[in-house]
């Protein structure tokens, strides 16, 4: 865990490495997970890099409690982490192999992916709040049905493979641009 | 029923979390590329290309509704704050009934815009108090001279609400969101309205005194500049929130005025990155001096 202590904000170095443990036992993944904090910007983003270790690299916004700023939220520490970290499970476990590193990832395919991934951890017991996903969803691909009827069918699956995600997501942008 | 109101008792339920100007200035993070670091984005103006575009808007929408619930508040004081100046009542900040018709009507409108703001979160995905509260609004809302209240709460406080309107406006336009542009288009007209009646009651109310006018002004240009949110509005592509200049002329803005807004904006900018480098600066030092014991 990198920086073991905070200056910038009031977040608990041991408390995010717990809550790193706890999310790779959930997901079932066994691997040595190291987490960098970046603590001299409010934004939000997390990379991974696969490693080994597995490296997360996080934004402190991604783990803030967005009411008390500076502040840690463990809620939003476990869902950022657990994000990046299903995404690395699909990728190892088949289906997910002709999908673009997540820097090449495009805006629509990164919200596809995380609609079906934050879809899955709400039904593993993680805070999922449907409404933020479908709100990012559609800033994506459109206030159309077709984009509402993509992300419920995402938000609803547990087996999907890359060709399945990236069709859907596809399919509702060629919608909104009037090309289907 | 009481007078001139503190923004520390102003009614909130257990959903909202009032961040103080402290509290906000003592955060060293910044979105402001400080170091020249290569990495960070060019710009942070708040468009759908943004990879945390969603986010971003939905926080600051949730700002916005806050803002809409103090100005309703701000409003509201002034209809009540001031002796009535066609009455026996009458002292030296009375001020004309017209002003606080025009007053009630903003309260009218404020209210509107906090049903809309409320709604339009909801649509986002935001929870009411999903985000913390900065009453910074309310604190310029609480002059006792009726004429800096028009100056900073109608002209300054409006004013960014033009600016920050019109880039929801656009969001909203870009993203395809119905619903977004719709509302803010709707909210920015009233906005405008707003400035127009501050602009001119703050020229009647002063037209014999220029002295007060003048303090106004300055008391304006020092609401100007913290309501650029340490550079969060300004003409650089660096500030999420642009400088509206073509709503502003409709409100009544001179040439020069939304220049030297401009420049206060900038410096605003300036002056966050400066105290931003010397904040990380302090903490870094801290932690060193921690670490090595």
């Amino acid at each position: 865990m990198t920086p073991r202590e905070f200056a910038f904000v009031f977040f608990d170095a041991a408390r995010i490495a717990e809550l790193g443990a706890e999310v790779l036992g959930l997901l079932g993944l066994a691997d040595d997970l190291h987490i960098e904090v970046d603590e001299r910007t409010p934004v939000s983003r997390v990379t991974l890099s696969e490693g080994p270790p597995v490296v997360v690299h996080a934004e402190s916004g991604a783990f803030e409690d967005l009411r008390k700023p500076r502040a840690m939220s463990d809620e939003a520490t476990t869902l950022a982490l657990a994000r990046v970290l299903l995404r690395l499970r699909d990728r190892r476990q088949g289906g997910f192999a002709e999908a673009p590193p997540d820097v090449d990832l495009s805006l629509p395919h990164v919200a596809a992916w995380d609609s079906y991934s934050v879809g899955r951890l709400g039904r593993l017991g993680l805070p999922a709040h449907e409404p933020r996903w479908r709100y990012n969803f559609r800033n994506r691909h459109g206030f159309t049905d077709a984009a509402d009827a993509a992300f419920t069918e995402l938000w609803q699956a547990d087996e999907l493979a890359w060709g399945a995600v990236s069709a859907i997501s596809d399919g509702a942008c060629a919608v909104a641009a009037g090309r289907a | 029923m009481r007078r001139f109101f503190p923004v520390d008792d102003l009614a909130r339920d257990h959903r909202f979390h009032k961040l103080t100007i402290a509290e906000r200035n003592g955060d060293p993070r910044s979105t402001l590329n400080l170091n020249g670091d290569q990495s960070r984005r060019s710009t942070n103006r708040l468009t759908p290309s943004r990879k945390d575009a969603s986010e971003a808007a939905r926080s600051l929408m949730h700002g916005i509704f806050v803002g809409e619930i103090q100005a309703l508040e701000g409003a509201g004081r002034t209809c009540w704050d001031f002796t009535d100046a066609g009455t026996a009542e009458a002292d030296a900040a009375a001020i004309p009934f017209a002003l606080k018709l025009d007053m009630a009507r903003q309260a009218w409108d404020e209210a509107r815009h906090v049903e809309i703001s409320v709604k339009l979160s909801d649509w986002m995905g935001t929870e009411i108090g999903a985000y913390a509260e900065n009453t910074v609004l309310f604190e310029a809302a609480c002059s006792t001279d009726p004429v800096l209240r028009l100056a900073g709460v109608n002209r300054a406080l409006e004013g960014l609400a033009i600016d920050v309107f019109t880039t929801m406006k656009e969001f909203g336009n870009l993203a395809g969101d119905p619903f977004l542009s719709f509302c803010e288009d709707w909210m920015l007209a009233d906005e405008v309205t707003h400035v127009k009646m501050g602009s001119d009651w703050l020229r009647r109310l002063t037209e014999t005194d220029p002295e007060r006018r003048k303090r106004a002004l300055e008391f304006q240009g020092v609401v100007d500049k913290l309501f650029s949110f340490g550079g969060t509005r300004s003409d650089s592509d660096e500030s999420p929130i642009g400088l509206a200049r073509r709503f502003r002329e409709l409100a009544g803005f001179t040439g020069d005025e939304i220049e030297s807004i401009a420049e206060v904006s900038l410096e605003a900018l300036q002056d966050r990155k400066t105290e931003a480098q010397d904040l990380q600066r302090q903490a870094a030092t801290a932690r060193f001096a921690e670490t090595t014991g």
